[in-house]
């Protein structure tokens, strides 16, 4: 059949870059967090020279996260209404972001400052505490998109899990880059299985998000007419497929696999670069191909 | 503190809705013009539309027309997302209104409304939308794309009282909303409208082209993601 539109009206994509940028943020912070919190609460020694580097990336990061998120407001003196218990909306997942946001850096940075007074024991109890604050910071932008019934794209249970894995990936592949960085110049040199268990992790966080686009791809192709618009946009969207998909996660499983790559330093200061640039493409990708779809 | 109110309120509990019938409508765009002059609704920006689509090869063929607008859910989905309840559903009338002192412009309700009935106001930067013209309707009146109807395609009226014309058509006319499958209960109810005017894409084979068509049209300046048109 048919059919020429004659008039409709479209609006606006309602966010800037800033918003993937504050996910890519967020989630790396995490990330770092909790590679961090390796050592001084799971008690995995090897951990132990990441510990205060990566508690400190992770709040500095934590420093651009909000200001991202309050440069998107189109009012952006009216960022302390999230803050304003009256104003809080319980089925907001914004809401509930706006105060884990406020609280994880204060408690990130008194867990730095234990780190930096080698107070193993408070360290230990303040980590504790912090982890499940540094998941939930980054699971509720999953849940915020999760939770919108509107666009397919973003709808699904999936969500969550995936900003989580998708963190701790980018976390530790920054991590590695600054270890990398570390062994070089600093006269103690790190553990060599330190990288090497970095190097598995991330093979097993990779495997886990291609499990989770595979996913995705699946369950959206045999969804509502949105669904199947929104995979078969992305499966033509280069950015999605040459930059996400191949460059930020096959071409690092990749280098991180074959034994003629994983050995060498260089290879796998290469594949850490692509990760990290690979996750921020999943954050863009997850934003813009959500709103490409039209509602109206 | 209570929600600030305000606009005055109403005793007696009303339940606003309206029925926009497509047999009648002729695609005129009056309701589109009443409204923008009604809410000064800034250049390039509308609370509600009417959207256009032709169908079919001569002699074969029509027009046919959908009316856009807030479908003022019963469950809105952007009152479930907004940080700071800069939008609420006013219990005494099911009318979904916005408080712009309140609102910090993230836009979460953009991207969360369903119907596509929410824009950002560039002169007051907060988050708009159709409020079934909460001023006129507070007073007595009804909202001002009704009163500009030529042909009567509008009705608005309190859904819950019996004798109002909007509760004699929907019960004894065939009526839809538009998504219902999202369980949102829109109060915009709809005679006669075609399906392919109900906001989903027509998936077919050249559903990218289609995608791409409609972002020629966003009043931004192009298609780079991170300007805002101003």
């Amino acid at each position: 059949m048919e059919a020429t539109v004659l008039y409709n009206v479209p609006h606006e994509i309602p966010w800037q870059v800033y918003i993937p940028l504050y996910f890519y943020f967020t989630g790396l912070s995490a990330g770092s967090f909790i590679l961090s919190t390796l050592s001084t609460v799971f008690g995995i020694k090897r951990f132990k020279p990441m510990a205060l580097p990566a508690a400190i990336i992770s709040f500095l990061l934590l420093l651009l996260a909000p200001a991202c998120l309050i440069l998107d407001l189109h009012q952006p003196f009216r960022f302390w209404h999230t803050l304003v218990p009256e104003y809080f909306n319980r089925t907001s997942a914004l809401s509930f972001g706006s105060w884990l946001l406020t609280a994880y850096p204060v408690a990130n940075l008194i867990y730095i400052y234990y780190i930096y007074v080698k107070n193993d024991r408070v360290t230990r109890v303040l980590g504790t505490i912090t982890v499940p604050l540094a998941i939930f910071v980054h699971a509720y932008t999953g849940f915020a998109f999760a939770l919108v019934r509107a666009r397919a794209w973003w709808h699904s249970a999936l969500m969550p899990g995936f900003f989580l894995t998708s963190a701790l990936l980018s976390g530790i592949a920054l991590l590695l880059v600054v270890a990398l960085i570390m062994d070089r110049y600093r006269e103690e040199k790190l553990d060599p299985d330190l990288f090497k268990s970095l190097r598995l992790m991330m093979v097993g966080i990779l495997l886990t998000d291609l499990f989770w686009n595979g996913c995705f791809w699946l369950t959206l192709m045999v969804s509502t007419a949105d669904g199947i618009a929104s995979i078969w946009f992305a499966l033509h969207e280069k950015l999605y497929i040459y930059g996400e998909i191949v460059c930020g996660m096959l071409v690092p499983l990749a280098l991180l696999v074959l034994p003629w790559t994983r050995q060498h330093r260089a290879w796998l200061y290469v594949a850490s670069l692509l990760i990290i640039g690979g996750v921020f493409l999943m954050r863009y990708s997850v934003v813009y191909i959500g709103f490409d779809i039209p509602l109206s | 503190m209570k929600d600030p109110k305000p606009f005055s309120t109403k005793t007696a509990p009303k339940r606003w809705g309206m029925l926009v019938d497509q047999r009648r409508c002729i695609g005129c765009q009056s309701c589109t013009i009443a409204c923008k002059s009604e809410n000064n609704v800034p250049l390039g920006y509308w609370r509600s539309w009417v959207k256009g689509l032709q169908k079919g090869a001569f002699p074969n063929a029509g027009n046919f027309f959908l009316r856009r607008l807030c479908n003022h859910c019963d469950l809105p989905p952007c009152v479930q997302v907004c940080p700071v309840q800069a939008t609420v559903r006013r219990e005494e009338d099911g009318v979904v209104i916005m408080y712009y002192g309140k609102c910090i412009g993230c836009g979460m309700c953009i991207a969360a409304c369903p119907y596509d009935a929410r824009f950002f106001n560039p002169i007051r930067n907060t988050a708009d939308k159709c409020d079934f013209c909460v001023a006129r309707i507070d007073q007595g009146l009804k909202p001002a794309c009704v009163e500009a109807c030529l042909t009567g395609a509008l009705v608005f009226g309190d859904l819950d009282d019996p004798s109002s014309e909007i509760f004699r058509q929907l019960n004894s006319t065939g009526t839809t909303v538009l998504k219902p499958e999202l369980g949102t209960r829109p109060k915009v109810f709809y005679i006669g409208a075609d399906h392919s005017l109900k906001g989903r894409i027509r998936y077919s084979d050249d559903f990218k082209e289609e995608i791409l068509e409609y972002h020629k049209h966003i009043p931004s300046p192009d298609a780079s993601y991170w300007k805002k048109g101003r």
